[in-house]
Formats: structure tokens, sequence, C-alpha cells
């Protein structure tokens, strides 16, 4: 265990080194992450203008969504593709370990580049957060950040069957818009689908640690929160195995 | 000259048709993304709606026609521009620049309508669903002017559109490493609401000088409300500008290239 963590440990940092001199395309990366947090900032204010808890809602998904963002439909599904990954499969430790080095040092990149755009709408939309409530949220923003990695991965071991990995993305991303919190606060969706999106695996990787942040969840429904988040994560690992499993014996390498 | 182009054109669209055809489980995915992507805008504005009779003076139907139109100039900038000019400072840095300036072709022609997707026109079609569907729920037609005054902004949105997608692609003469794509990508799904909803110095961003406004707001305002004809002609005489500026830009750059390994 010890080894895999020291693993995990210079992959992260092999890989913050391989895209340090890439900040121009990791700030790109983050208008992409921060335009929908931002899109809805501009149209729920519209709808209520002068709630603050739309603006502290928005600005915190905003840093909720740039330090969970995952690539790795464009990071592994490539190496499938180009049968990059065969030199995985003949080192000794787990593949997935190269992936989770690369996503976690384009989010540390990403949440730094992306932490004076937070700053300037933050003090631009004057949002105010309680410090016990930020403290409350960490745990769900990890949380968040394990099971979007969980999700993106899932969906993109689809690179083993088909070459159109970005468009399975993409329907997987539509829904996280949808139903994460993104297109409207969970609260604000009617019922039945609020009381769907709530227990949904989307919210859970984006919208909870906001809802958490701003202090708009009572004890109980935070707990809840972190219950399906807890659940979603299990079930989206155990499906990560599976997946994994049934795409390696279904691979060929090239010239195979 | 231009009838040449025109045949060039279709030649190598007939082509990007060809080769389409022969992965047709591609076809199902694109179709199924379109309509998903489609079906979750409609209802992130519908969801916009349950709270609100009306977003920054524009109703539920016009929004329809905007996201509607939205859609089809997405559908028809990944049909035509992206596959060309996405990424084109790649071609740069690697010489495969050095291939349009050997055919006996207009570079810009080549290097900016060379390739197609037409995959891309599924979210065409999609999109006038869409627009449809607006007109619909305004309950009355549009006039024949403002029709047709949406169809000449919308020119004006392709022709737009194309001039911002050379204009990048022109930044990597003079700065090959420099990759807006992603950017340009992030910029336009501000288009996806009319500029009215952003606050003003945003807004006269998106009006003035990065002219999202002209691919959405304007050509939807045309079809739902009586248009300003001079307003439509000074629209379409910016529209030309932008386009012999972008002209302009890429002769500039072209003389600049030196090639990959010169």
């Amino acid at each position: 265990m010890r080894r895999l963590a020291r693993l995990v440990v210079l992959h992260v940092w092999r890989q913050v080194l391989a895209w340090s001199g890439s900040w121009w395309f990791l700030l790109t990366l983050v208008a992409g992450q921060a335009i929908a947090p931002l899109i809805g900032l501009f149209v729920w204010s519209e709808v209520f203008p002068g709630d603050p808890r739309v603006a502290s809602y928005y600005v915190a998904l905003l840093g909720v969504q740039i330090m969970t963002a995952s690539y790795e439909n464009h990071t592994f599904s490539e190496a499938i593709y180009d049968g990059n990954v065969t030199h995985d499969f003949v080192k000794p430790k787990p593949v997935v370990i190269g992936p989770i080095g690369e996503n976690l040092a384009i989010r540390a990149w990403m949440t730094l580049i992306g932490l004076p755009l937070l700053l300037v709408v933050g003090f631009a939309m004057r949002t105010t957060y309680a410090g016990g409530a930020v403290v409350a949220a960490l745990p769900a923003l990890v949380g968040a950040a394990i099971l979007r990695f969980l999700f993106t991965w899932v969906l993109a071991l689809a690179a083993f069957w088909t070459e159109r990995v970005h468009a399975v993305v993409g329907l997987g991303n539509v829904l996280v818009f949808l139903l994460g919190g993104s297109a409207a606060p969970v609260v604000f969706l009617p019922e039945p689908i609020r009381t769907f999106a709530e227990a949904s695996p989307f919210r859970a990787m984006l919208g909870l640690p906001a809802e958490i942040a701003t202090g708009s969840l009572t004890a109980t429904q935070a707990v809840e929160g972190y219950a399906w988040q807890l659940g979603w994560i299990a079930l989206f690992a155990m499906a990560a195995v599976v997946v994994w499993q049934a795409g390696v014996r279904r691979y060929t390498a090239v010239g195979a | 000259m231009l009838v040449r182009m025109l045949r060039l054109f279709g030649l190598t669209f007939s082509m990007s048709i060809r080769r389409v055809v022969a992965h047709r489980t591609n076809l199902v995915f694109d179709i199924l993304l379109a309509t998903f992507s489609l079906a979750g805008a409609v209802a992130a504005i519908q969801l916009v709606y349950t709270q609100t009779e009306s977003l920054a003076g524009w109703s539920k139907s016009a929004m329809f026609v905007l996201v509607g139109t939205f859609q089809l100039m997405t559908g028809l900038r990944a049909t035509f521009i992206d596959p060309n000019l996405s990424w084109f400072p790649d071609r740069i840095r690697d010489g495969r620049m050095d291939l349009y300036l050997l055919q006996p072709a207009p570079s810009l022609f080549l290097a900016s309508l060379g390739t197609h997707a037409p995959l891309g026109l599924i979210q065409v079609g999609l999109g006038l669903g869409v627009v449809g569907l607006g007109l619909f729920e305004r309950g009355t037609m549009p006039s024949a002017v403002g029709f047709l005054s949406w169809l000449v902004l919308l020119a004006v949105g392709v022709g737009v559109t194309w001039a911002l997608g050379v204009f990048l692609a022109c930044l990597a003469f003079w700065a090959p490493r420099l990759q807006l794509q992603v950017l340009y990508g992030a910029a336009w799904e501000l288009a996806r609401y009319p500029v009215d909803v952003y606050r003003r110095p945003l807004r006269l961003f998106l009006t003035c000088l990065f002219p999202m406004a002209v691919i959405t707001t304007v050509p939807t305002a045309a079809l739902m409300h009586e248009p300003n004809l001079g307003g439509v002609a000074a629209t379409a005489i910016a529209g030309v500008a932008i386009i012999l500026l972008a002209i302009g830009a890429w002769t500039l750059g072209v003389r600049r290239y030196t090639g990959a390994t010169s």
C-alpha cells in the first residue's frame, strides 16, 4: 500500500512537471470549465436579482467545477486508441495509477490558475461564506473529486469498444450539467426531478459541496447527501473494476 | 475562380459524406449526442421558466428560437469550420501548412474550408426543429421580412464565425504555441443565452469586440420582433468588414510563414 502511495505521488509530481510548460492551455481548460457556472450565475441572478444565495452558490460551484475537472477521455482513451496503453500493461504497477497521477496534476494546476478567477468573481458578486459551512463542505469536495474521476474513467473505458468515446463522455456531461446543479441549483428543480436529482450521482459530484458551503442544507440533508455520495463512490469503483476487466479482455494491440 | 472554388467545395463535401457513410456506428453516436445535448439545452430553458415569466425581457418562445438558432449555428460551425480551423497552430508547427501553399487553389480556402464533418448537419436539422417549436409556442408566424432578416443575419453569423476562426488561426503565424481552440469553444457557449442576460461590460464585449451577439441574439430578435432594416443592413456591412479583415490577416500571416524546417 505504501509502495502504491509512493507511486501515485511520483506520478503526480512527474505530471505536474510535464504540464508546467502548458500553462496557456491549462488557462483555456479553466475557461472551459468555468463557462457553465458563470452562465448559470448570470441567468439565475437575472431571475432572482438581489438574492445573495444565487451568487454564493454559483461561485462555490465554479470552484468545485475547476477543482474536480476530469479529462480521462482525452488522456487515457487516446492511449487506448494509439496503442500506447500496452506499455503500461507490461509495467509492474496498476495501469490506473498513471491516469490518477495526471488527473491530480491537471487539477492542481487548474486550481492554481483558476484561483484568481474565483477571487475576482467572488469579490465582484460580494459573496460571503460561513467558515464552518466551508469546512463542512471540504469532505464533500474530496468525495466529488473522487466520484467525478470514477464517472469519467468508467465512461472513458468505452474506448475499448467504440472510437466515439468523446460522444459517450459528452452524454454523461449533459446529465451532470442538468441534474448536477449547474443548469439550475437542485433546490430550484421541480418535483419529482428534484427528488431524483438529490439522490443522483451527478449532484454528488458537483452541486453537493457548493450547497453545503453556502449553508443551504440542514444537517440532516447534508448527512443524506454524504450518504448518497459514499454509496455512489462505492458503486462507481466497482463499475470501474468490472468495466476495466471486460475492456482489457477485449483489447487487442495494434499489430496483434 | 468562384465557380472553381464552389466545385472544389462540392467535391470535398461529397468525399466527406462518403467517408462518414463508411462508419455508420459513429452516425448513431453523433445523433444520440446531438439529440441529448439539445434536449439538455431545452430542459435548461424550461427550468428557468418554471421560476419566471421573462428572462431579461425574453419570453420562453423567443428563448426556444434562440436555442434552436444556436444549435443551427453550432452545427454549421461543426460541419464546415471546426474540422479545418480547430487546432490549426499544430499545422504551422509541424509544417503541414506547406501543403496548402503548394496546391493550385487559394491557401485560405484550402486551410479553412477544405475538409468537412457532415455529421454536424444533424445539429442543424435539430436546431431548425427547436426554432419551429419556439414559433409554435409563440402562436403567430413571423412576418416575411422578419424571416428574411433572420436568414440574412444567419448568413452574416456564419461569415463572422468563419472570420473569427481565421483570426484565431492567424495568431499562430506570430505565436505558434498559442492554442485558443478551447477558449473559443468556451466563449461560443455564451451565445446560448441572449446578451441582455450578461452584465454591461461583458455585453459590450460580446457585441462589439467578440461579436457573439451576431450569432444568436441579433437574428432571433429580428425573427421574433419587427426587424429594423437599417440595423440588419448595418450588421451585414459590419460582418463583411470582419470577413475582409480576416482575409487581410491571413495574407499578412502567410507572408510571415517560413515553413517548419526553414
